[in-house]
């Protein structure tokens, strides 16, 4: 079979519609039914190269349910936010368990203008072995991608872009 | 047989930093970017984020007295993966500027007029053989303030959900003939010329419509490597 070329991405730019942006950032409740788990806050702040706060990016996350388990009638580990003014994103969730082979772990995108392709990390909950954490080259940016554990289940895992504390992002 | 999502070829897609475009060199990552084994995480998705997201529109021209202002086009686009097996169900969406070159969005500080009858974002479901018609009036150029004369050239916002977390797609449509490609800093930033023409839409004659046929093609396959 031919083989087709990926369409080239492109950067979502300065004006997604406000409405696209809001809205879904609640992964507690699926189709009017309340997700099984720990709830949790997941919530950071988004910066570019000289540490400035960026406002509207689009964050998207893929995680499993608290039993490690993704898409299903019971829990949809999908969502999306978008910073304020302060650059802050903010989701509500469950604390995901282990899916087969892995440490518990929320996947992140990043769309936003000047980003010409969306840019890949995953938060985890600790640094347990798992084989997408202990591929980060050198081993020291490992501990960026572990979010902090705040009072009342609330983590916090900022996102640098770019300079310095630059978050290790994925390529795949 | 389980989906493959091959490594992404560079020169087809953009390497991030680029000349022209200044907000890149402030936001791309310095460091180059990891690589990781494509896990159960990577390799699932959501079935369908109309579980989260609710359907929006599917006519941004409008009718009878509501019409939206502009040059009335229809824009058929087809999703497939990288077989081109057509995914129908997948969702898109679809935003773009009027026809003055100004989008609803409070960000937006161009001085050209807003049309009433015109939103301009839609998300729709693939129907059979992955298309999704979209009725809509050809968007207008606009400056992007503080470049010293980057106009942007009419172009169409796609943000599509493939198979799984790794395929998804945010890309921009172009139209064909227009001056202003030539020198667009996003679409020049696809060095391979091929990859580049596949993002301008390909223009189908007809008696009573101006039609613009689009694919966008997201990233995974089945096939074997090597087969015929």
């Amino acid at each position: 079979m031919k083989r087709l070329v990926p369409t080239a991405e492109m950067t979502l730019g300065p004006f997604f519609p406000r409405e696209f942006a809001q809205g879904a950032n609640d992964l507690t409740r699926v189709e009017g039914r309340q997700a099984r788990g720990e709830a949790i806050e997941i919530t950071g702040r988004v910066t570019q190269a000289d540490g400035k706060p960026l406002d509207n990016v689009v964050l998207e996350i893929w995680q499993a349910d608290a039993e490690g388990r993704y898409d299903n009638a019971d829990f949809f580990g999908w969502g999306r936010a978008a910073t304020d003014a302060e650059g802050v994103y903010r989701f509500r969730s469950v604390r995901p368990g282990a899916p087969a082979g892995r440490a518990p772990h929320v996947n992140f995108l990043i769309l936003y203008s000047g980003l010409m392709r969306q840019l890949q990390t995953v938060m985890f909950f600790d640094a347990s072995p798992d084989p997408v954490l202990d591929a980060v080259k050198p081993s020291t940016l490992r501990e960026r991608l572990v979010a902090k554990r705040q009072n009342n289940n609330t983590y916090t895992f900022d996102i640098r872009l770019r300079g310095e504390g630059e978050t290790p992002f994925f390529d795949d | 047989m389980p989906l493959r999502v091959p490594p992404r070829d560079p020169r087809t897609q953009s390497q991030g930093v680029e000349p022209g475009y200044a907000q890149t060199a402030r936001r791309w990552p310095s460091q180059p970017l990891q690589r990781r084994p494509h896990t159960v995480s990577e390799l699932s998705g959501p079935s369908s984020v109309l579980r989260r997201l609710a359907p929006v529109r599917g006519d941004l021209a409008g009718h009878g007295a509501k019409r939206a202002i502009g040059q009335l086009i229809h824009l058929r686009t087809r999703v497939v993966d990288e077989d081109g097996a057509p995914l129908p169900g997948a969702v898109v969406e679809i935003w773009h500027c009027n026809a003055a070159g100004k989008y609803i969005h409070p960000n937006d500080t161009h001085d050209a007029p807003e049309d009433p009858n015109f939103y301009g974002a839609a998300r729709m479901v693939a129907g059979d053989g992955g298309l999704v018609e979209l009725r809509t009036i050809k968007p207008g150029a606009y400056p992007v303030p503080g470049t010293g004369g980057w106009w942007r050239p009419p172009h169409v916002h796609f943000s599509v959900w493939g198979r799984v977390w790794l395929s998804r797609l945010v890309t921009q449509m172009f139209f064909p003939g227009e001056p202003l490609n030539e020198a667009d800093a996003i679409l020049n930033a696809i060095r391979d010329p091929e990859a580049r023409e596949r993002c301008i839409a390909r223009f189908v004659p007809s008696e009573n419509d101006l039609i613009y046929e689009y694919q966008l093609v997201v990233r995974g396959r089945k096939s074997t490597p090597g087969m015929p």
